[in-house]
């Protein structure tokens, strides 16, 4: 114990604040997300030890989140997707010259989401690691199926999502079958003059960086770079009116939207706006006053913010347990523990006891900085928003680029690799394909390669991905169950288009 | 991996070419997917771009090319240069620099609506400012490699 605490020094929580203020930054500019503040950051973490970079990395995930509402209740904008519900409210609030009101209430209830959502993550994630650490190949070939069925049903169409899913294990197939996985060494799907740049195949940050960095600015340069905030005027609105009264009556809303988001959190590539529109309408449904919501009632601000924050708990608990992250964000930290020297996975909290409790730390830290940030000083940190984009979208390629670059020790490849996956994410956005699964996949695909194959090669028969144990039938249960849902929710949603079509 | 005869489920893994073996079954699932999002996804959307209802991606909608194409030639530039100027001081990081500099200045001109003389020389003094500060901190306090 005391190991952990000598770690905890002045640098630890100054680069926890730090994170955090950037992360508030990202979120609170429209179109920039908390993946992107993590993923434009991740060379501040090269140099930084273990525990530092997981201080920093992890404000950035919780500044990031929250600074979604910033936009959300002055300019009716969501700052990130999962601020979306905030605006229903938040914006009719600041209209009424309750802007900082407004913004006071979505504070607390993010400061509560997220203190809740650690909890969970504190007291399930070990049991959930426990229980899957006896789990063969074949159980792991099986989680990681229905990781991928569960990111398909949750996305706007699931055969588009499950088709994205599929690009996405290809993609990461490229490369050789690792001879230290069990492979043969031998290279596939790639022309013999790729070898040498894509022997190992295409390296996971660089990728994520592009998709998620590079084809966002490509995307703005297509719409033209508007600033269409340019000659709006904030309306902070006057000072006061919070009083914690406010949440008189609302614990139930707080704690239920709290455990939404983590629940929604945890499902594997589910993005935020899914917690914070569930919580949102479940309120509205359970609520006995909802009459006034969407007409700027500070409930649906709780309900909103509360869920949206505790997302971060809810989508560690996969990563850490399992090693399957749970959201976009996730994943990009997936790959910033791979570069710090951490196997994410069941094994992860048994063996590294001290930076689990570092983590827990870090990740309570930079709920309460934000809190503080946020309820002190979002006067000056409301300015931001209207930073204008032609300077900080060139600033946001270069901080790609030095990602990239740097990221195995100098290789111009990874700097294209940031170009190619650019392009490519945002022609995937284009023509309607989901970019979650596609991450999600590419993620796993070579995990999912590996299980498959060894799981085959020891048994020799397919039935035994149904015959190992209880377990392989409860998770194909699970996978049956989530396909359903989403075959269900589907026709549902086409009966209700097709009445308001006859209406 | 062609199924043995005792059971119609069985399975043996040829080493030498295992590593073809799950890209294989990943190709069949593409494919099928392929068609049937060709059947169910793009066949109602293309009867619905023929019926005027929707407009094709990327092709049919609206672009500010200036911009986009401008993005693509500066972003693919600046890579490219920044790797060339490199090989002329080696393990200094001035390509990086260099490059930055005139990338992050053009780049901001470019996405500028209307260029007044403020406007242009903020934008001087960040692409100067950012990039030599990314430089410090990188190369020099942290000695992470650049180009």
């Amino acid at each position: 114990m005391m190991d952990i605490l000598s770690q905890l020094d002045f640098t630890f929580f100054l680069l926890a604040s730090i994170g955090t203020l950037i992360g508030i930054i990202f979120g609170a500019i429209p179109g920039m997300t908390a993946t992107m503040a993590v993923a434009v950051c991740l060379p501040l973490t090269y140099a930084l030890g273990l525990e530092h970079g997981l201080s920093l990395l992890l404000g950035l995930y919780v500044g990031g989140i929250s600074g979604g509402m910033v936009p959300a209740v002055l300019l009716n904008i969501p700052g990130t997707p999962s601020s979306i519900t905030t605006t229903f409210d938040g914006y009719p609030m600041a209209q009424k010259g309750e802007g900082e009101r407004a913004l006071r209430v979505c504070v607390v209830a993010s400061l509560v989401g997220g203190l809740i959502s650690a909890a969970v993550l504190f007291l399930f994630a070990p049991l959930l690691a426990e229980f899957s650490i006896k789990f063969s190949y074949v159980e792991k070939f099986l989680i990681i199926l229905l990781a991928l069925t569960v990111i398909a049903s949750m996305s706007n169409n699931m055969l588009v999502g499950i088709f994205s899913g599929a690009i996405g294990v290809w993609l990461s197939l490229i490369g050789t079958y690792s001879l230290s996985d069990g492979g043969n060494g031998n290279t596939r799907l790639m022309f013999d003059f790729m070898e040498p740049y894509l022997f190992e195949g295409f390296s996971l940050l660089p990728v994520l960086i592009g998709i998620f960095g590079i084809s966002t600015i490509l995307l703005e340069a297509e719409s033209g770079v508007k600033s269409s905030l340019t000659g709006q005027k904030i309306k902070i609105g006057k000072e006061g009116g919070f009083s914690l009264s406010i949440f008189k009556g609302r614990l139930t809303n707080l704690v239920r939207s709290s455990f939404i988001g983590t629940f929604v959190g945890m499902l594997p590539g589910v993005g935020g706006s899914a917690a914070s529109v569930l919580a949102y309408t479940q309120e509205k449904n359970l609520s006995r006053d909802s009459s006034e919501m969407g007409k700027g009632a500070p409930q649906g601000l709780i309900a909103s913010e509360s869920a949206n924050n505790a997302l971060t708990g809810g989508a560690l608990i996969p990563l850490l347990s399992l090693g399957i992250p749970g959201d976009s964000t996730t994943a990009v930290l997936i790959g910033a523990f791979t570069l710090q020297g951490i196997q994410v996975g069941p094994l992860f909290i048994p063996e590294n006891t001290d930076t689990w409790y570092i983590m827990m730390v870090a990740l309570v830290a930079a709920n309460i900085v934000m809190f503080l940030l946020m309820f002190y000083a979002i006067k000056y940190i409301a300015r931001v928003v209207l930073v204008p984009k032609y300077l900080l979208y060139p600033l946001i390629v270069m901080m790609c680029v030095v990602g990239a670059y740097a990221i195995n020790y100098g290789i111009m490849f990874d700097v294209w690799t940031l170009m190619i996956f650019g392009v490519l994410g945002y022609l995937v956005q284009k023509v309607g394909l989901e970019v979650a699964p596609l991450i999600i996949g590419f993620i796993l695909g070579s995990s999912a390669e590996v299980y498959f194959v060894k799981s085959l090669e020891s048994f020799g028969t397919l039935s035994i991905f149904f015959t190992k144990s209880p377990i392989a039938v409860v998770l194909w249960g699970l996978i049956a169950a989530s396909v359903i849902f989403s075959i269900v929710m589907g026709l549902k949603s086409r009966t209700r288009r097709q009445l308001e079509m006859s209406q | 991996m062609e199924a043995s005869s005792n059971s119609p489920l069985s399975v043996s893994i040829d080493f030498e070419t295992s590593h073809l073996f799950f890209p294989h079954i990943i190709h069949w699932v593409l494919a099928v997917l392929f068609v049937l999002v060709l059947l169910f996804r793009v066949a109602p959307f293309l009867a619905a771009v023929k019926r005027g209802e929707k407009a094709l991606p990327i092709l049919g909608e609206s672009r500010d090319n200036f911009r986009f194409f401008g993005t693509l030639v500066l972003i693919v530039a600046y890579f490219y240069l920044m790797s060339v100027v490199g090989n002329f001081f080696p393990y200094t990081g001035y390509g990086f620099l260099i490059t930055s500099v005139v990338f992050l200045f053009l780049m901001s001109l470019m996405y500028m609506h209307t260029r007044t003389r403020r406007k242009v020389v903020t934008a001087a003094i960040n692409a100067v400012v950012a990039p030599t500060l990314a430089w410090v901190i990188f190369a020099k306090v942290f000695y992470i490699t650049l180009p």
